[in-house]
């Protein structure tokens, strides 16, 4: 059975939230959890809720790396952390996975710092699904982009690596026999984009283990096109930030015209349980996290808003990756690249 | 030479009582039965309809509790001492038959076996008594306790389901004398004990009022309904929440009312009938151990026990494990020699709990009801 080793302390709600999200997953799974951070704290809140001992155990560490802390330093000074302790147990065999939603900068340069890269990988990637549009029944309806930040620029190389994890990790969580993978770029023709991405380009179409669907740009992102999109961290990072921010914007742009206009707060209301699905569907807190990969190990790095349902589908999505062997996938499929 | 170390509990030693008044000669444990010895499932009319027509084949204990019962009995027996088993049921005598067949088939001996008769309140007309539980099994466990052996201790057994936390701490308190008449009748009207039984509950207390001070060791609550365990903070240390009848063993273990045979046993039943791994075995004695009611080193006596037999498995780092341990385990100490000292229950707390009016609230309102002058 999978032993996840879950940061207490990491998020904006924790280790409230964390501790809630990890008693919830006891109740209703044979997942084994070690919960990494204060112990006083986390059994204090344990005795105050439901939970099933016999699946939870607590490593105690004294420090935590807050939200806004530069990651480098905060890890450096900080070698008691829940986060690095966490790394620690997992590098160590004592876990078998990781769930976190503190500091993404601390949790891409933990994994760094104690996990080993797969052989032949050159650079993680850390990933997020978002929410796009369907093209036939039963369609995920999310998608994954990677890297979202884990790296600033990347090589050609290092892309279809990207490619090659994303469909692998697509694979397994999502359930899709062959994963279509898209390079994000300006252009759909292949010569678009620079001489990284035509590279890039030229690789991914070259891989017969892939299913490559050629350059996407940004308006096909949403649609359901592919269902793994690949970009170098910047790129990746802007993308997701925009896609959030527009769903963001869109929604206060609704509710603000409806509270001027009575027409359209009668079309909400009629359309609220159709937008409240769409919101279900958007919602971080229904799918918990996103992965960062090319790490011998595998790490889901939660929303930093998450509360405990997302914390326990983090924790479920972790445990599935590691029941269905996503790592050794990752690994043979990164293999047969070189 | 080191002074006995006090059970983080703070309950009083099993084995040593610390009151030697009572010339101890026999001990007493007290089982409530569904819930808390069988795994009756009642959370649905149909699954109650089931119940009577269930033979004691039919009827599953949980896991480790026959071996728990045979293992109190035979370590008292070792000790000299005169172990008692009594069963205090609510369910009707009509499934006694059923009941005594299982513990038969248990190979559990017991002393008693206690039903509560519907038919009687159905013919009288008792409508209210027939779910009311705090009054009858209260009534129940002061009558077995008059018409017992006086020179006893007593160890009880009750689940988070109905109200036993209450019942058997109301009992305790009688027994040790700490509970005045005042405070037994608000807290029985305040959960709705009819004032003919609020009277003949208070005659049988006075009988055995202050008779055995100490004379109930400990309270061992089965969370079968996950219950979280700080609700029970206001009965005070002698109540152990405990999630498995593992975690129950090793706080008897280290009351010296089991010896480690027993405990390997209750051990290997519950991986044997819950399918238990070792990690789990494991991760409750750790979380008893959190939880403040289990010594680090009896911790570290019963994780190398089990590992010996194959149930669980030593740490890795089983030294840095136990060195985190201990310093939680101090942490726990210090939080809690901050909050209070060790107490007993807290009859206020216990009191809103049931929706009763606190002392201080009900001498506000007749204050205020009196004449002026």
């Amino acid at each position: 059975m999978p032993r996840i080793a879950v940061d207490a302390m990491g998020g904006d709600f924790a280790p409230d939230e964390v501790v809630r999200g990890v008693a919830k997953v006891s109740l209703s799974s044979d997942i084994q959890m070690v919960l990494v951070g204060h112990a006083d704290q986390i059994q204090g809140l344990l005795d105050a809720g439901e939970y099933d001992p016999e699946l939870i155990s607590v490593r105690h560490c004294s420090s935590a790396i807050g939200m806004a802390e530069d990651p480098r330093d905060a890890l450096r000074a900080k070698k008691d952390a829940s986060i690095n302790v966490a790394a620690r147990m997992v590098a160590a065999g004592e876990a078998d996975a990781m769930v976190s939603a503190g500091n993404t900068g601390a949790c891409v340069l933990a994994a760094a710092k104690h996990w080993k890269l797969l052989p032949g990988i050159r650079k993680a990637a850390l990933a997020s699904v978002f929410p796009r549009q369907t093209e036939y029944e039963g369609q995920d309806h999310l998608a994954l982009l990677l890297d979202v930040g884990a790296t600033i620029r990347c090589d050609a190389i290092e892309l279809a690596q990207f490619g090659v994890m994303g469909s692998a990790y697509a694979r397994t969580i999502s359930k899709v026999p062959t994963p279509r993978v898209g390079l994000l770029n300006m252009g759909s023709e292949p010569n678009k984009g620079g001489e990284v991405l035509v590279a890039a380009h030229r690789i991914l179409s070259s891989l017969p283990a892939i299913h490559f669907v050629g350059n996407v740009e940004g308006n096909d992102v949403a649609t359901g096109r592919a269902d793994v999109i690949v970009a170098e961290g910047i790129l990746g990072n802007v993308t997701l930030k925009l896609l959030e921010g527009v769903a963001e914007v869109a929604w206060k742009l609704a509710s603000h015209a409806a509270h001027d206009n009575w027409r359209w707060r009668l079309g909400m209301a009629m359309l609220s349980s159709g937008i409240e699905r769409m919101r279900d569907l958007a919602d971080f807190q229904t799918y918990g996290g996103a992965p960062i990969l090319g790490f011998e190990h595998l790490w889901i790095k939660a929303h930093g808003r998450s509360r405990a349902p997302a914390i326990a589908n983090a924790i479920k999505v972790a445990a599935k990756a590691v029941r269905d062997g996503i790592v050794p996938d990752m690994t043979e499929a990164v293999a047969k690249l070189q | 030479m080191s002074a006995p170390e006090t059970p983080p509990g703070g309950a009083a030693p099993l084995a040593t009582p610390p009151a030697p008044a009572l010339q101890i000669e026999a001990v007493t444990f007290r089982w409530d039965l569904d819930k808390t010895y069988l795994r009756t499932e009642f959370e649905s009319l149909r699954k109650m309809v089931r119940i009577p027509f269930e033979a004691g084949a039919d009827k599953v204990h949980l896991p480790g509790v026959p071996q728990l019962i045979q293992g109190l009995r035979r370590c008292a027996s070792e000790r000299g001492e005169r172990p008692f088993v009594f069963f205090l049921s609510a369910s009707p005598p009509q499934i006694g038959a059923a009941i005594r067949e299982k513990l038969a088939l248990d190979g559990i001996e017991y002393d008693g076996l206690t039903f509560k008769d519907q038919l009687r309140n159905l013919v009288r007309g008792h409508w209210r008594s027939l779910r009311e539980q705090v009054g009858y099994k209260l009534g129940e466990l002061l009558r077995a306790r008059a018409a017992g052996p006086a020179a006893t201790r007593e160890v009880l057994f009750g689940d988070d389901w109905e109200s036993d936390p209450l019942i058997y701490t109301l009992y305790a308190d009688v027994l040790a004398g700490t509970l005045d008449d005042d405070i037994l009748a608000r807290i029985l009207e305040a959960v709705g004990v009819q004032r003919r039984d609020v009277e003949g509950i208070q005659t049988a207390a006075r009988l055995v009022h202050g008779t055995a001070p100490g004379g109930v060791a400990r309270i061992y609550i089965n969370l079968e309904r996950r219950t979280p365990p700080s609700q029970f903070q206001m009965f005070g240390a002698r109540i152990v929440p405990t999630f498995n009848y593992l975690q129950a063993a090793a706080s008897l273990f280290e009351a010296g009312a089991l010896d480690s045979a027993a405990l390997v046993e209750v051990a290997r039943a519950i991986v044997l009938g819950a399918g238990d791994s070792s990690h789990r075995l494991r991760n409750s004695i750790d979380d008893l151990t959190r939880r403040g009611h289990l010594r680090l080193a009896t911790r570290d006596r019963i994780v190398r026990m089990l590992a010996k037999h194959d149930l669980t498995s030593l740490a890795r780092d089983e030294a840095a494990l136990r060195s985190r341990l201990r310093a939680a385990l101090e942490r726990f100490r210090r939080r809690r020699r901050d909050r209070r000292p060790l107490a007993g229950p807290d009859y206020e707390r216990v009191l809103a709990s049931v929706g009763g009016k606190p002392r201080e609230a009900e001498k506000t309102s007749s204050d205020e009801a009196a004449p002026p002058g």
